[in-house]
């Protein structure tokens, strides 16, 4: 019996590790072979270089673009986490009419694809006849993602934080005075999660920037152009240099905001 | 109590704040303004090197904005999401010229602008270029959509035949280059058909041979899936493939190399055009002039996509790359080859179902 | 008698005013997906229901769009491989994803938990275009794969693994592990310990209790796994344009093809609804566990 469970254990690790080598394989060789030189990115490994980091960041439109990308992220997570948040606070704590449809509404975006939400933004702008712009971009990215960081603010406001809101209330501090100086204090970790959970998809996303851009970008679309105009091994530079900026920003949220928290 | 409202006052200013800048940053998004010094072109993914729009940028003081496209369909979709007045200058398949200028689309040029002496006389050819003697497109660069193969693994002898790559021999080692246009032109002329006679009537036969290509293939991929494909070997075929796949590659992969079959093969070339609806026509052709000059043709017949023959025989270029690029064979190359296509936009529609379709064949 | 009239009164003006206050939070939401949302899908709806004409201009209203879409059997044929596609892949990845997430939430020790979590959505960090590249790199004949192929002697020539159908299925499964990994942990570690305790208190093997109570009781985290796959993978463009090398095409590439080289916003809207109708329907079949997971 102890043999058997023996067993099962190692087998469990070994699915584990097999399942790691398949996960991290991909991004394994793209971060080798950025540092390939010569302009096929396959092996046999020459090198190393940092040229294409160099050529990379010497790339005007690619460092717009990085621009464009943080901008769009920071703004359409913030506009999504205050709207969805003040949505999430009436929803649960005021009793009115057609407050479950409402609810549904808000949430129906999640269950559609991406590709619709921009399709939809591209045929409303050619029929009221506007151009393409990063503006639509950021309404487009408020669109999918407003409705998640509604649904995580929602699951946060719970009894708990209720009764404390009357207790303020009692003590007379007024509706907004209680939403800014009480609740949002207290459900402050759930609405930086909900940014960072935004700011993540809108950074990743492709197909809405695709069809709402024209000439000022978002990285993807970028990456996606340089993809398409020549092999080379900058593409790998470009995905690199992202990975390593997006895991310093997770674990500096990770260590500055929750970590602190915990007792 | 002071406590709390000193803090909901902070929290509110900070809110505040972030609602303004958000709202301000917002706005300010949505009305960019198109400035002067702003130069749009529609172009295929070879004038996009900095080093090739950089010298321009800075001497006339002048931001060049790029879109991609990679096909005359591809650069009218574009426009038809575009307002009058968006676009500047355009890079398109010369063959195209006629279609667009019945479309209005394009201004007409002056001849003596341009160094039409330097062009040689087949690729200045007023059918391409001009409609009832008035010019439109300005030749730039071109090549060929043939066959390109590795010469270590294909013997080349072989790939002089065009019928070679519905060989059984070679099934799973080509690859169909994903631009309709030049790729059944040349299984029209595989199937002894005169490109510049073709018409409706001929397609179910081209639409046959076609499938029987993709069968025998292993993918059908865009400029640089192709390019990746073959240089890494995981084809060693590549149909529609010239020049622009084998020369950027030259030196990390020698044995990439192309040929046109001796029934004869598809000539790509391009033209540059100015908008009839630019607002800055000036700035446009001057544009085109410094494209068509020696200094700007060199980067541009070796740009980072891919590169062809340059337009203007002054182009800037080492002995080496004259070499790759076949300069002293291109009399002959020019002879046995056909430009492309002139259809209608009813014709080319036809051919982009056709293509989908062979597409979706199994 | 007075004084309750007065209560009455003021709570029903509490009411109202809760009414109103409630609608007004729920305002700015509510208004931001009526218009950019609902009303570009309406736009949509009404334009798949005006072909274009030859000349470029919209025609009157009819189903025109639709029977063309259904009348051609390469878009019918993207319908179906997209379909085919997106069932294996969500098949493929919860089979794969189950047994890891279990791993991780009954074999590693507590506080490795999120460690081992963080890493498996490591790739995540990396764009997501950039994703499907990658595996470009790892599938060709000079990749990794074929080098460990002949290195084992398992084939004494490169093998092409990239562009077909199998390498886009690959590069989708790839992604949706790490997704239902995710989905499906969260679910298993709320499943209480007792239950499966008293299974085997009961005279339940430890097999025996895992189908009678573990795996039941993380249906809910699997659906949600499931339709967010669905929903993500249905619309995807990308994935099979890097990796599939065109040997068929999924309905988002022949949607792009509408778009980018035909400019028929008429069709493309027709076929973007077909697609969300799949959706919608997937919806329909998983609701009841979707509902169970509170998402």
């Amino acid at each position: 019996m102890r043999g058997k469970a023996w067993l099962g254990t190692l087998l469990s690790y070994f699915y584990l590790a097999a399942c790691y080598v398949f996960i991290l394989l991909p991004v394994a060789m793209l971060i080798l072979f950025s540092f390939q030189d010569g302009r096929l990115p396959v092996p046999p490994f020459n090198g190393p270089t940092l040229r294409w980091y160099e050529t990379a960041m010497a790339n005007d439109r690619m460092m717009a673009a990085l621009g464009h990308s943080l901008m769009v992220g920071v703004v359409s997570s913030a506009l999504s986490v205050v709207i969805g948040f003040l949505a999430a606070y009436g929803i649960s704590r005021y009793e009115f009419r057609g407050r479950r449809a409402i609810q549904g509404l808000i949430i129906l975006p999640l269950a559609v694809c991406y590709l619709l939400v921009g399709m939809g933004l591209l045929v409303a702008l050619s029929a009221v006849g506007l151009g393409p712009s990063l503006g639509i971009v950021i309404v487009g990215h408020v669109v999918i993602n407003m409705p998640l960081a509604f649904a995580i603010c929602l699951a946060q406001l719970g009894e708990h934080q209720r009764k404390i809101e009357w207790a303020a209330r009692d003590l007379g501090a007024s509706t907004w005075h209680v939403l800014t100086a009480v609740t949002m204090p207290m459900i402050a970790p759930a609405l930086i999660a909900a940014f960072c959970l935004c700011f993540t998809l809108s950074w990743d996303e492709f197909i809405i920037a695709f069809l709402t851009t024209r000439f000022d970008v978002t990285l993807p679309v970028v990456i996606w152009s340089l993809l398409r105009g020549g092999l080379n091994p900058q593409t790998n530079a470009v995905g690199s240099f992202i990975f390593i900026c997006s895991i310093l920003l997770f674990v500096t949220v990770e260590v500055l905001l929750f970590r602190k928290r915990r007792p | 109590m002071t406590m709390t409202s000193r803090k909901t006052y902070k929290l509110n200013a900070r809110l505040t704040l972030a609602l303004l800048a958000s709202g301000i940053s917002f706005w300010s998004l949505t009305t960019t303004a198109v400035a002067a010094d702003n130069l749009n072109v529609l172009t295929w993914c070879d004038h996009e090197d900095p080093a090739l729009l950089e010298p321009f940028e800075k001497a006339n003081n002048v931001k060049i904005n790029f879109k991609d496209i990679d096909s005359t369909a591809a650069a009218l979709a574009v426009l038809g999401q575009s307002k009058p007045g968006d676009w500047d200058v355009l890079v398109v398949d010369q063959t195209d010229t006629g279609r667009l200028v019945q479309m209005k689309i394009l201004a007409p040029l002056n001849a003596k602008d341009f160094p039409f002496a330097d062009i040689p006389a087949e690729i200045a050819d007023a059918k391409l270029s001009s409609v009832d003697g008035t010019l439109y497109t300005v030749p730039e660069k071109f090549g060929y959509n043939t066959v390109a193969f590795n010469k270590a693994a294909v013997d080349p002898k072989a790939m002089e035949d065009i019928n070679a790559i519905w060989d059984p021999k070679y099934k799973g080692r080509i690859a169909i280059y994903d631009y309709y246009v030049p790729v059944i032109e040349y299984v029209a002329i595989a199937l002894g058909k005169k490109p510049a006679d073709l018409n409706s009537a001929d397609l179910p036969a081209i639409k046959e041979k076609l499938i029987a290509l993709k069968a025998n293939a292993a993918m059908v991929g865009d400029v640089t899936t192709v390019q990746q494909a073959l240089a890494t070997g995981a084809v060693d075929i590549l149909v529609g493939g010239g020049e622009w796949v084998t020369a950027g590659m030259a030196k990390d992969n020698p044995d990439l190399d192309y040929v046109i079959p001796t029934q004869g093969g598809v000539r790509w070339q391009q033209g540059l055009g100015v908008f009839a609806a630019s607002n800055n026509k000036d700035l446009a052709t001057k544009f085109v002039q410094y494209i068509v000059s020696p200094e700007a043709q060199g980067k541009l017949a070796t740009s980072s996509c891919y590169w062809g023959m340059p337009a203007n025989s002054k182009a800037v270029l080492n002995d080496e790359q004259k070499k790759i690029l076949r300069w002293a064979d291109q009399p002959g190359y020019i002879k046995v080859s056909h430009p492309y296509l002139q259809m209608t936009s009813d014709f080319d529609k036809e051919l982009q179902a056709l293509w989908a379709q062979v597409l979706q064949s199994n | 008698m007075a004084q309750s009239v007065d209560v009455q009164s003021t709570e029903a003006r509490a009411a109202r005013r809760g009414r109103l206050a409630g609608f007004a939070f729920t305002l700015p939401a509510v208004a931001w997906i009526l218009l950019f949302f609902a009303a570009p899908i309406v736009i949509m709806a009404v334009y798949s229901l005006m072909p274009l004409a030859p000349d470029g201009s919209l025609s009157s209203f009819s189903l025109q769009n639709y029977q063309r879409f259904f009348g051609e059997a390469a878009y019918v044929q993207a319908i179906w491989n997209s379909v085919v596609t997106t069932a294996v892949v969500v098949v493929i990845s919860l089979i794969l994803a189950y047994p890891f997430a279990y791993i991780i939430a009954y074999k590693i020790p507590k506080r490795w938990q999120r460690l081992a979590l963080a890493f498996a959505i490591l790739p995540f960090w990396t764009s997501y275009v950039v994703r499907s590249y990658a595996w470009l790199l790892v599938l060709a004949p000079t990749g990794v794969i074929n080098w460990a192929l002949r290195a084992l002697h398992l084939s004494d020539k490169p093998i092409i693994l990239a562009y077909n159908a199998g390498a886009t299925t690959l590069g989708f499964v790839h992604f949706f592990i790490m997704l239902n990994a995710l989905t499906i942990y969260a679910n298993l570690v709320q499943i209480n310990p007792r239950y499966v305790l008293a299974a085997q208190d009961l005279g339940a093997s430890a097999f025996r209790s895992f189908l009678a109570v573990t795996l039941p009781l993380s249906v809910p985290g699997m659906a949600v796994g499931a339709f967010l796959t669905v929903v993500l993978c249905i619309g995807d463009f990308i994935t099979p344009q890097i990796l599939g090398g065109m040997k068929e095409l999924l309905l988002p590439q022949v949607i792009m093809m509408q778009l980018q080289r035909q400019l028929d916003l008429p069709m493309a809207s027709a076929m973007s609804l077909v697609l969300t109708l799949i959706v919608a329907i997937v919806y329909l079949a998983l609701q009841r566990q979707l509902r169970m997971s509170r998402l």
